[in-house]
């Protein structure tokens, strides 16, 4: 059976190649503010004073940082120059790490 | 005599919703292992699916753990398995922050022509593929927190006690 699969040159859309780092370097943030957080209590005060809870907070920089990273790269198009296999490796390393992190932390801690 | 408190129905929807977030994520993962013009809408389809369902895995498991999840964290902590806590609940809240920036990706990739990119066909297996991994971890972090909260109301019913809760009646008396 055909399934129509062809091998095209290999290139991702300016919006698909932004987010795709953006997403890789939130998920890198994210795991680096919640090991910050526990070892700096004016810290997780300031993020508890914005929302009532330091978690509420942690959860809006991660969005606001995926959506605003998204659209800068996006709109720079920065990252249209790289090889897509580099950054679908950087997508996953950073997230193999950021979770690798975050339990090794509170393994830790 | 039933009694179901909104708690537990936010605490089931939540979980419910993650569930069925993976399982689209894994439609997204299988469709894409063949995929073609002609199922380029259920892909896109499945994709949309996963963030709303994330979305409100997100809303319901966010509202459960900010406002009712400091009653079983003091339960947990005077129990038998405080690292249901310490270890599966710090890990398990950071770590649904992963999948859920995933699960927000998802729409994006699918955007591409899956069927004649290879390298967008492969953006969309591992993005779909880590979607399920992390978010079936969260789940199973979520059974351990369950189970660390049963074992301690199971050693707090043998020995008759509640003095390790704050504000318990024990606790008052002592």
């Amino acid at each position: 059976m055909d399934s129509g699969i062809t091998s095209a040159s290999p290139k991702l859309k300016a919006a698909t190649s932004g987010f795709v780092l953006a997403a890789a370097l939130t998920v890198v943030c994210n795991t680096a503010l919640a090991c910050v957080k526990d070892t700096s209590a004016p810290l997780k005060n300031f993020m508890k004073s914005l929302t009532d809870h330091d978690w509420t907070t942690h959860g809006l920089v991660d969005l606001f940082l995926f959506v605003g990273l998204g659209f800068l790269f996006t709109k720079s198009r920065m990252t249209e120059q790289m090889n897509p296999s580099r950054l679908i490796g950087v997508l996953v390393f950073a997230v193999a790490g950021g979770v690798l992190g975050l339990a090794l932390w509170y393994a830790i801690v | 005599m039933t009694n179901i408190s909104n708690s537990d129905v936010i605490l089931l929807a939540h979980a419910a919703f993650g569930v069925t977030g993976c399982l689209a994520a894994l439609w997204v993962f299988v469709e894409t292992l063949s995929a073609r013009p002609a199922n380029a809408g259920r892909i896109q389809t499945a994709a949309v699916i996963t963030t709303l369902m994330m979305t409100a895995g997100w809303i319901c498991g966010g509202y459960w753990y900010v406002h009712f999840y400091p009653a079983e964290k003091a339960l947990i902590l005077g129990g038998p398995w405080p690292f249901a806590h310490n270890f599966f609940m710090e890990t398990k809240e950071h770590l649904f922050f992963v999948a859920a920036v995933l699960a927000f990706l998802l729409p994006i990739t699918t955007r591409e022509s899956l069927h004649s990119n290879s390298a967008a066909r492969t953006l969309v297996l591992s993005v779909s593929g880590l979607i399920v991994v992390t978010g079936l971890s969260v789940e199973a972090a979520g059974a351990i927190i369950d189970h660390g909260v049963k074992v301690a109301l199971l050693q707090d019913a043998l020995k008759g006690a509640h003095s390790w809760i704050p504000g318990s009646p024990q606790r008052l008396r002592n």
